[in-house]
């Protein structure tokens, strides 16, 4: 990918992504671009002789599956003087979030989805109700969130379809689960309003990104913080209970107290990319303390190994079951 | 808490994890129907070990403990009959984990060793008390000789 930041094309943020077609915001203006032909490339340089200027190009590999731009990056591109523009360099990241492609046959190779750029937090949503959360989907977020060293909120939203209800004190339990182990967790509710004060301070001042199931409810959320926005909605399907993949793009919105969101499609799976089985205990924040600690030291699965510390604190409650079976069905996975 | 079942955890679905070996004698263990009379095999039908994989429902494989559970004894599943009468029904094996102390009971499949289930009858019968009496506390009977004759029917059948 070409990363030249020493070109005198203009810098800006890429806001918004469609099929072949990136918007860039640039002092307050909004340009529609494509891609230079460069970016979707991959050199190889002769290894012969490195230090001779320029470097020679030995071959060229067309890359078709990864998209080398994502909302959030910041971009060098050049003003075509007719309402576009082209994109020809995408700056250092900060970080990405990326989740491994799905693939259509297996055994087939998947390859790297980055969802989007240069973040300060990760916000997974989930509903309460319609379609029912996924505890599992949840920990993949915030393993991928941890292994890129950000801070994570988990907002479960629609409150108010299981409020004074059964599943009430569900909610309230796996809440407590999470909150125990370091993560925030907001109940809201885009219908009354509830706790969405507190989301707004939390999104204040950073650059997040909204990530979670389809049809939980994270557009309808953005209306809710933002009115004006008059964003696309729909109800979830009544039969199957799930979502209907409203929002087709990813997009970057600036928020009028302070910060950007980035409202991504809902996705089905998340396959976690770039991160190791043997040091995804580290990315589980109670486990974090026990690393190393068990018979086998650090040579340890944390499957079946006697003396294993983890295993030992899931059997004494100090971590939850369901997250030590995540983290098995996580670890086996990769 | 224990969470309902349906909400959110993935749980709800037993996985077929296929043949097995057994923990403590080492056998390989077929997990067909086929051979077992059952859909779900749980111990080892040679020496009638089971593993602790489960922590709170039949194939949630929630527990962390994963040590072997040992056969204690036989129990009744209490059923109705058509009068309202509580009477025995299918015979249950007990097992109790070795690590842990974690119970769980268990159907007895076909292809279950007889010889071995009329031993582990046998050895229950002096069972230490304060394991009676945990497992009484969770609603699991230990039979007795007096149901001597009931275990002989249910393994080997009436003439």
């Amino acid at each position: 990918m070409n990363t030249n930041s020493e070109s005198p094309d203009d810098p800006g943020v890429v806001i918004k992504k469609t099929i072949g077609t990136y918007f860039v915001l640039r002092g307050g203006q909004v340009l529609p671009c494509g891609i230079s032909s460069l970016l979707r490339k991959d050199f190889v340089y002769s290894t012969a002789d490195p230090t001779s200027m320029p470097r020679r190009v030995q071959s060229a590999r067309f890359n078709t599956h990864e998209d080398p731009v994502a909302v959030g990056d910041i971009v060098r591109f050049r003003d075509a003087g007719d309402g576009n523009g082209v994109i020809t360099a995408v700056l250092p990241r900060r970080n990405r979030m990326a989740r491994r492609s799905a693939v259509p046959m297996p055994g087939a190779h998947p390859f790297e989805q980055v969802i989007a750029a240069n973040l300060d937090q990760v916000v997974a949503v989930f509903a309460a109700a319609r379609p029912t959360p996924s505890w599992h989907l949840l920990d993949r977020y915030l393993v991928s969130a941890e292994s890129l060293n950000l801070p994570s909120l988990v907002v479960i939203t629609k409150f108010d379809l299981v409020a004074g209800g059964e599943i009430e004190d569900d909610l309230f339990a796996a809440a407590k689960a999470y909150r125990k182990i370091g993560y925030p967790v907001l109940l809201t509710s885009a219908v009354d309003g509830l706790g969405l004060d507190e989301l707004r301070q939390t999104l204040a001042g950073r650059v997040s990104v909204l990530v979670g199931k389809s049809g939980v409810g994270k557009t309808c959320l953005l209306n809710a913080l933002q009115p004006g926005l008059g964003l696309r909605v729909n109800a979830v399907n009544r039969s199957t209970g799930k979502g209907r993949h409203t929002t087709t793009h990813s997009e970057m919105f600036l928020l009028d107290f302070g910060g950007a969101i980035i409202d991504t499609p809902g996705v089905r799976e998340f396959g976690l990319w770039n991160v190791d089985a043997q040091v995804l205990a580290e990315f589980f924040p109670e486990m974090q303390p026990l690393i190393g600690t068990c018979k086998f030291g650090l040579d340890c699965r944390h499957a079946e190994e006697p003396g294993c510390a983890i295993r030992q604190a899931v059997t004494n409650g100090a971590i939850s079951p369901y997250r030590y079976q995540s983290f098995v069905r996580l670890r086996e996975e990769l | 808490m224990k969470p309902r079942l349906a909400y959110g955890y993935p749980s709800t679905r037993v996985r077929r994890d296929g043949d097995f070996q057994c923990i403590h004698c080492h056998n390989l263990v077929p997990s067909a129907a086929a051979w077992a009379g059952v859909q779900h095999r749980n111990h080892c039908p040679y020496c009638l070990w089971s593993r602790h994989v489960d922590l709170y429902w039949a194939g949630d494989r929630l527990s962390a403990c994963k040590a072997g559970m040992w056969p204690v004894g036989l129990t009744a599943k209490q059923r109705v009959d058509r009068y309202g009468r509580s009477i025995p029904g299918e015979l249950m094996l007990i097992h109790a984990c070795v690590e842990c102390n974690g119970v769980a009971i268990n159907r007895i499949a076909a292809d279950d060793h007889v010889a071995i289930l009329l031993e582990i009858f046998q050895r229950s019968q002096d069972l230490d008390r304060r394991l009676v009496n945990q497992l009484q506390a969770g609603g699991i009977a230990v039979l007795d000789a007096a149901e001597a004759s009931l275990v002989q029917a249910r393994l080997l059948g009436t003439k």
